[in-house]
């Protein structure tokens, strides 16, 4: 379990990349859906007041679709769909390890995802956003949240009968990561607690690690340094998430459906 | 093609048992089996649905732990010594688990990449006679077309040894023949192969040994010739024979019964029934219409068990053999 073949996932994601792209729905959802709030970089008024605010909502609001889509209700409906099927037990009487076979299947969704937070950085500058500031804090958010999301992928495929409820049990997941980003124009009294939801404080991350804005600015107040200071407790939270989910996952994990 | 080749039997099982659930919900679906194949023989386990076949298979197979007891696969323990185990066997499940969306040929390229040692691609759609369908979305293929897709994964390592889970459960008769063929070319190769069945004609036709299971146990175990031995033959004609004398009082026979019409006799000595029936018929000149006999079959021995008519608790006992027993 603790070293992946290379050639081995390379292989299986391979199969489940031609799957993602040859189901009409999964290809929209898994591919599309996520390239599209990068176009809101297009209409974000970048001579204006507070422009810095509009490019980062679309670069957070990319983001998070990349996360929620790609990687988390991919990998859901995939893994639900895949069990159904009996796949993921055929599977594991070869000689695939278990974190194979996840990796495998989670594996097209990060490459569409990371695509994503990358492309984001050329098309922001050329329609006049600022380069990120902190670009290792960002790309370490990146990945931090990928990896939560898909923890969470794993642990609601658990208790989700089959492809077409996931419609449904992948609510609870997507309105976490949604409150925190509406949140942001919320009351303090409520934001003290909507910014421990995995959706503030990635918003949060996106906004110090590229634009230099602390909680709730919207133009650039924090310098190079400043940003390791104000992403602490923003990381903190997403950690707290990934690892919770990542218990979670482990401990509901199913192969088969149920008889 | 085997290219190893370990010393003593390929699959050791001794005192397996495995659960479901715990507390009072807690199902025993093994309880204490002992098995083992040779090199070269295959094993069938043969049992009604529920037995514990699957049960006992996975646990072979390193899918599942057992509760107690031990396995050894290659002389291996099929879940610490994973890897070793998975690279030389070849599974196949109770039901085939492929993407509907892939084609023949992009599913055995996936499971290839997923081997150490896989044969050609085309070698093996070429095997199970799957090259005609090979640009063909699995969604689209018959049963017994993805049957011998799955059969194709299972042996495209080229394994020593085999676990069969039903392989011909729902084939229709000419794709069940092909698999038999195919069983028996594996064990002509030296390989093992353990496989579980409800027909009773796979067993006869396939196995080397078979091992009768019922509610979790194996409660006989034998050469299919064996197994039957210790079995009544039986001896069947239309009407109640008017004019014999009283078929009870012939040579070894075990029972007399009738049933819409047919008369049926157990002998426990096929030959002596049968040659005091048949003079007895010709002295009194009576016709017996329809006359049958046969030795003990698999089916006699499974039925019994099955039925319950045969203890189900002694486990793998030396049958006793009655004196001129009903060979085949």
């Amino acid at each position: 379990m603790t070293t992946l073949s290379l050639s081995r996932t390379a292989g299986l994601a391979r199969a489940n990349a031609t799957l993602v792209l040859r189901n009409r729905l999964t290809l929209i959802y898994g591919v599309v859906l996520p390239l599209l709030p990068l176009g809101l970089l297009l209409v974000g008024d970048s001579g204006s007041e507070g422009s810095g605010g509009a490019g980062a909502a679309a670069i957070v609001t990319a983001l998070m679709m990349a996360a929620l889509f790609p990687v988390f209700y991919n990998l859901l409906s995939q893994l639900v769909t895949r069990r159904d099927e009996l796949v993921l037990k055929r599977l594991r009487t070869g000689e695939s390890t278990d974190a194979e076979i996840i990796t495998s299947l989670a594996l097209p969704g990060f490459a569409v995802a990371l695509a994503t937070a990358v492309v984001a950085v050329p098309l922001a500058i050329a329609f006049g956003q600022d380069a990120p500031l902190n670009p290792l804090l960002y790309a370490v958010t990146v990945v931090v949240t990928l990896l939560m999301f898909a923890a969470f992928a794993l642990w609601t495929a658990a208790w989700t009968r089959n492809a077409e409820a996931a419609q449904i049990t992948s609510m609870p997941v997507i309105l976490l990561a949604v409150l925190g980003q509406v949140a942001i124009g919320f009351p303090d009294e409520v934001r003290r607690f909507t910014d421990l939801t995995p959706g503030a404080a990635m918003t949060d991350l996106v906004r110090v690690s590229w634009f230099g804005m602390e909680t709730g600015s919207t133009a650039q107040t924090l310098d190079l340094g400043g940003t390791w200071a104000a992403a602490g407790r923003p990381m903190l939270v997403l950690v707290a998430w990934a690892v919770l989910a990542a218990y979670l996952a482990r401990r509901s994990m199913r192969w088969e459906p149920r008889s | 093609m085997s290219t190893r080749t370990s010393p003593g039997p390929h699959i050791e099982v001794r005192g397996l048992h495995r659960s479901y659930g715990s507390g009072a919900d807690a199902f025993e679906a093994v309880r204490g089996v002992d098995l083992v194949v040779e090199p070269g023989t295959v094993v069938a386990l043969l049992g009604t649905n529920g037995a514990g076949k699957t049960s006992a298979l996975e646990v072979v197979e390193g899918l599942a732990p057992p509760s107690s007891g031990e396995v050894r696969v290659l002389g291996l323990d099929p879940v610490a010594d994973r890897a070793e185990v998975r690279r030389r066997t070849g599974v196949l499940l109770q039901t085939s688990g492929f993407p509907a969306d892939l084609t023949v040929a992009e599913t055995l390229r996936m499971w290839a990449a997923t081997m150490t040692a896989p044969r050609p691609v085309a070698d093996a759609l070429a095997d199970l006679d799957l090259a005609g369908r090979a640009d063909v979305r699995v969604r689209a293929l018959s049963g017994g077309e993805l049957r011998r897709l799955d059969l194709a994964c299972t042996l495209l390592g080229e394994p020593e040894v085999v676990l069969l889970d039903e392989p011909t459960t729902g084939l229709d008769p000419e794709s069940r023949r092909r698999v038999w063929e195919l069983v028996a070319g594996l064990r002509d190769r030296g390989c093992s192969v353990l496989l579980t069945t409800h027909h009773l004609e796979e067993a006869e036709e396939l196995a080397d040994r078979v091992a009768i299971m019922h509610a979790g146990r194996i409660v006989r175990e034998g050469t299919p010739a064996e197994l039957g031995a210790d079995r009544p033959a039986t001896i069947r004609f239309e009407g109640a024979a008017a004019g014999l004398p009283d078929l009870a009082g012939l040579p070894a026979v075990a029972r007399v019964g009738t049933d819409h019409g047919t008369t049926t006799l157990e002998s426990r000595d096929l030959q002596a029934t049968l040659t005091a029936l048949l003079t007895a018929a010709a002295d009194r000149d009576v016709r017996l219409p329809g006359l049958e006999a046969r030795s003990a079959s698999l089916e006699s021995v499974f039925l019994a068990i099955a039925s319950g008519e045969e203890p189900a608790a002694a486990p793998t006992p030396e049958p006793a053999r009655p004196t001129g027993g009903a060979a085949r």
